[in-house]
């Protein structure tokens, strides 16, 4: 399971949001994008559904451009949770995750499906709770169970530890990386970058400006470039890749 | 699944009402019958083949009134309720705004004034049989695409809950000026007549002949959102989420908008503008359901806005004597209200929360 991004432009209002952006997931690990905002991570990650359209480049699924998937074959390959959770109206934590069944070719069990990533994203204790009455946080889970339902061997997530407290931060890191599925991040925190993702793409002005391991790409110099402050990636007394701020 | 269970005892309910309504909103009017002989009347001719009627066992005039005038009306009311609500579920989900509905959004009054168009202009269209219907449907689609994209354009990209009505009133308001122009420039009385009543929306032309055509679509219509009563409720979370759950978001929106269109301009090119019934009618549904499930919320709005119309039109029909209340001042009264009420709630927010 490989998704890559290859030589991606996007305009947007006559604005040039991304100009070439290259970007390749790595089996069962987790790719980051980290960027300044605005610098055009999520209308990337948004090109894969053709959510939005790119004019130039193609998004290549295993091998094969997107669109010669159907949008249903493609959703059962990858798992995708926007940043948006407002919800217009009211659905019940299991019809949001029951609706990920529609991916799936094989519906058998599917109530045992939900059930399950229910229970693994830990919010089978609201499963007759209204969405709309649930935190941002507790939100994110439903939709990354609903991605789950979809039977999808890989995530593509805008910001999946926005709105989370730091116990559910790490618990959906930890979740990510656990599931061993190639993962493709956008994601802000830079701490949790470094300790989390196997690779990251370091994207500024709609270009990337950095790629590698995040000890590589969070260096003084890309990191006082793309984010204008001072700090890099260190490894702490303990043998744990961290991001630290200098005193600016 | 208490869920369920509850769902089942509404339906139940909701088909007893509307057997019961149809029975007795066909004695309703300026010569009251009663419910036992409408019934008989009824179940005689369905059933029986009509022995009894043939057998004098009714007075005729009654037997007339009943199946010739009351029934086909009767029916009617039914068409246009359920039309009416499950083209306002629909079109709720596929502008993801709960205060959305085929009168709000312009569409009827598009309808509306598409019929006029047909039936005034001074223009040697060839004349056969369908032409109001195509007009309305016409003028239905054009309307639902101008408010689309005027919404769409005004908000940004998004459709906001502010601009969606903002250019839904622009576009009734130029709607209702052509059919007004039209009325005023027609030279005979009954047309004009006919197109006073489209504006204030009124059911009496309802005759069997009249029937057949809404049947067909209103059933249709019916049939394909219940179906599709997942997807609407997968659009109904956003385009990006419903795209990223592998739905062909544009074309599922144009097809079912077009459905709506069909349905509203097959009922409105004979009844008129009857305003606020596919925002009443779902509203109440959700919340007696207590879901937002399209597959319970289709077809349960379309037993409760059917008995919903039949009453309205029973009392459009018989408050005044012999002189009728137009429906859509009934289906008005009752609907600008609860407009009111829901946009206080705060829920038009939309995508709010």
């Amino acid at each position: 399971m490989n998704i890559s991004y290859e030589d991606i432009c996007v305009k947007l209002g006559g604005k040039d949001i991304l100009s070439g952006v290259t970007l390749k997931s790595l089996e069962g690990k987790i790719v980051g994008i980290v960027g300044a905002n605005g610098c055009g991570k999520s209308t990337l990650i948004k090109t894969t559904f053709g959510i939005v359209n790119n004019h130039r480049g193609t998004v290549m699924v295993n091998g094969k451009p997107t669109k010669e998937y159907t949008p249903r074959e493609l959703a059962s390959m990858i798992g995708y949770v926007g940043q948006d959770q407002s919800v217009a109206f009211d659905f019940s934590v299991r019809d949001v995750v029951t609706m990920g069944l529609y991916a799936r070719q094989d519906k058998r069990r599917g109530k045992i499906l939900v059930d399950t990533a229910m229970v693994d994203l830990g919010v089978y204790q609201f499963a007759d709770r209204s969405i709309q009455r649930l935190s941002g946080g507790e939100r994110k889970m439903v939709f990354i169970a609903r991605a789950v339902v979809q039977g999808a061997d890989m995530f593509i997530l805008d910001e999946p530890t926005n709105h989370l407290d730091i116990k559910h931060q790490l618990f959906v890191m930890d979740y990510l990386k656990n599931s061993g599925k190639t993962t493709v991040i956008v994601i802000h925190d830079l701490r949790l970058a470094a300790h989390y993702c196997d690779y990251l793409y370091m994207i500024s002005d709609g270009k990337v400006y950095a790629e590698g391991a995040p000890m590589d790409v969070l260096t003084v110099e890309n990191v006082r470039h793309v984010f204008g402050i001072n700090g890099h990636s260190e490894i702490t007394e303990k043998g744990i890749l961290d991001f630290a701020l200098f005193e600016q | 699944m208490k869920h369920r269970t509850w769902h089942i005892f509404l339906y139940v309910i909701l088909a007893v009402l509307l057997v019961f309504t149809l029975i007795y909103t066909v004695g309703v009017g300026a010569t009251e019958i009663s419910f036992k002989d409408v019934y008989s009347i009824l179940t005689d001719r369905v059933f029986n083949g009509g022995a009894r009627i043939a057998a004098g066992e009714f007075d005729d005039v009654t037997f007339k009134i009943v199946w010739l005038i009351r029934l086909p009306r009767t029916l009617f009311a039914l068409l246009v309720g359920v039309g009416l609500s499950i083209c306002g579920a629909a079109m709720q989900a596929l502008v993801l705004n709960p205060i959305a509905d085929p009168y709000v959004l312009g569409v009827s009054s598009g309808a509306s004034a598409g019929a006029a168009i047909a039936l005034l202009a001074p223009i040697g269209f060839i004349e056969w049989q369908y032409q109001t219907t195509t007009f309305a449907f016409a003028g239905a689609l054009f309307s639902a695409f101008v408010v689309y994209i005027l919404a769409k354009r005004a908000g940004g990209g998004k459709l906001q809950p502010v601009t969606l009505l903002l250019a839904g009133t622009a576009v009734n308001a130029v709607m209702s000026a052509i059919t007004s122009y039209l009325v005023f420039r027609a030279k005979s009385p009954e047309s004009i007549a006919a197109v006073y009543n489209w504006q204030m929306g009124a059911i009496s032309a309802a005759q069997w002949k009249t029937l057949s055509i809404p049947a067909v679509l209103v059933c249709v219509g019916l049939v394909i959102f219940t179906i599709m009563g997942s997807r609407f409720n997968m659009i109904m979370m956003g385009d990006e989420d419903a795209a990223a759950m592998g739905m062909r978001v544009k074309l599922f929106r144009s097809t079912m908008f077009i459905v709506c269109s069909v349905v509203v301009a097959s009922l409105v090119s004979i009844t008129g503008i009857i305003g606020f019934v596919g925002l009443v009618v779902p509203h109440v549904v959700r919340l007696l359901s207590r879901t937002s499930d399209n597959r319970v919320v289709m077809p349960m709005s379309a037993l409760f806005g059917a008995s919903y119309i039949m009453w309205a039109d029973a009392f459009a029909r018989s408050s005044h004597g012999a002189s009728e209340l137009p429906l859509g001042i009934v289906t008005a009264f009752i609907g600008a209200p609860f407009f009111m009420f829901l946009m206080i709630k705060n829920r038009y927010g939309g995508r709010g929360k």
